[in-house]
């Protein structure tokens, strides 16, 4: 599988080690950012970093792992009471007048959110380039769900990220 | 008899500690997770019981709360594969979802606490059922840790129903940005019960006067 060098401006430490060993130059560049258009994906850079920075990552995804129907129906009734749930925390925080309880309610909208996240992606959802993720994107842009829903954003999203499926 | 914490497995044995669970279990925190000693349960071997799964009346059309989550895991999707425009297009369409998902006027705690219970009596079960015989482990792990901090929450909110908030005052609220998990105290647990990530995962939610 075909991969690309990616470097994570937050761990590295500009050591160095990685321009030095690049064969093609692709690590040397003024905004730290690798060079997609020159890296040959040898790996070379990543193994000799000494932070840990520099990650291989797969120019291709291969397609996500169908889910069983019974499985979608369980777990998409849970992610509605999910959505019910964090509408209540949201709410509790937003009217109460105690910092505490505005604190724990804040937590709990966050807490909740993440394991909504959790399961929307584990419900067909991993990917950006699946055809689920592109199928409601087009879906938004054709039929938007509410007034000034941001269309361009939905737009932008299908032309940078290809999809991985046929 | 040894008593189990149903958040991050923490064994409290009668043996050992020399007294008996129910003398302290009242008022007592799991000294790991800080769930309380009332919602501990006897360590036995655990027997599956075959649950059926609960009436829904999951609309034809999903909610903006659920479009909200769908784009947010999205824009953590495309973060772990260094998208970071894509990843901020993501976030932009989670946070219209968020803004225009009707309010939830007039609920208050029990709303909340009667709906943590339902996730956890029946739609959990149900979930991990449908997981089990469809073999599916990205599922069952989702369970595992959505069941545990679904608990941690519901202990909290009845702690706070029963008690009111004074626990909270003078101390902290965290949130493990990885699995959700929400921990009470001075500093974050130095990794997260649930999921096993180091304390910098951890993040403080801040009080309204500090925003
Ligand atoms: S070797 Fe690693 S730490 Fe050093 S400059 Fe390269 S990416 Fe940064
Ligand atoms: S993977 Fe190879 S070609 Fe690409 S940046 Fe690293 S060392 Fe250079």
């Amino acid at each position: 599988m075909k991969k690309l060098a990616v470097r994570n401006l937050r761990l590295c430490t500009k050591d160095c080690l990685c321009l030095y060993v690049c064969p093609v130059g692709a690590t040397d560049t003024e905004n730290s950012v690798i060079d997609k258009e020159k890296c040959t994906g040898c790996g070379v850079c990543a193994q000799a970093c000494p932070s840990g920075a520099i990650s291989m990552v797969p120019l291709e995804y291969p397609p996500q792992q169908q889910k069983a129907e019974t499985v979608l129906t369980a777990s998409r009734a849970v992610c509605q009471n999910k959505a019910g749930q964090e509408g209540i925390a949201r709410q509790l925080a937003e009217e109460t007048e105690d910092d505490a309880l505005y604190r724990l309610m804040s937590a709990a909208a966050k807490s909740i959110r993440l394991v909504h996240e959790d399961l929307s992606r584990e419900s067909g959802y991993m990917l950006p380039q699946s055809k689920n993720a592109r199928e409601r994107l087009q879906g938004w842009i054709q039929e938007p769900p509410a007034p000034d829903f941001p269309r361009e954003a939905a737009q932008e999203l299908l032309d940078r990220i290809p999809c991985n499926e046929s | 008899m040894r008593y189990i914490c149903p958040i991050c497995g923490y064994v409290y044995d009668e043996e050992k500690e020399g007294r008996a669970f129910s003398e302290i279990a009242d008022g007592w925190f799991c000294p790991i997770c800080g769930a309380p000693g009332t919602v501990f349960t006897v360590e036995e071997p655990r027997e599956e019981a075959v649950v059926a799964a609960p009436e829904t009346d999951s609309p034809e059309k999903q909610s903006f709360g659920e479009f909200a989550a769908l784009c947010s895991n999205l824009a953590r999707g495309c973060e772990k594969q260094y998208l970071e425009e894509e990843s901020a297009l993501y976030r932009r369409l989670a946070e219209y979802f968020t803004a225009v998902a009707p309010k939830a006027k007039g609920k208050n705690l029990e709303d909340l606490a009667s709906c943590l219970r339902n996730d956890l009596s029946g739609f959990y079960p149900a979930l991990r059922q449908a997981a089990e015989s469809a073999k599916d482990r990205g599922i069952l792990r989702v369970c595992t840790w959505g069941e545990k901090v679904t608990r941690m929450l519901l202990s909290l909110v009845e702690r706070c129903q029963k008690e009111g908030t004074d626990f909270l005052k003078g101390t902290s609220v965290w949130v493990c940005t990885i699995c959700g998990f929400i921990y009470i105290g001075d500093n974050p647990p130095e990794i997260c019960p649930v999921c096993k990530v180091p304390d910098w995962k951890f993040e403080k939610v801040e009080g309204r006067r500090s925003v």
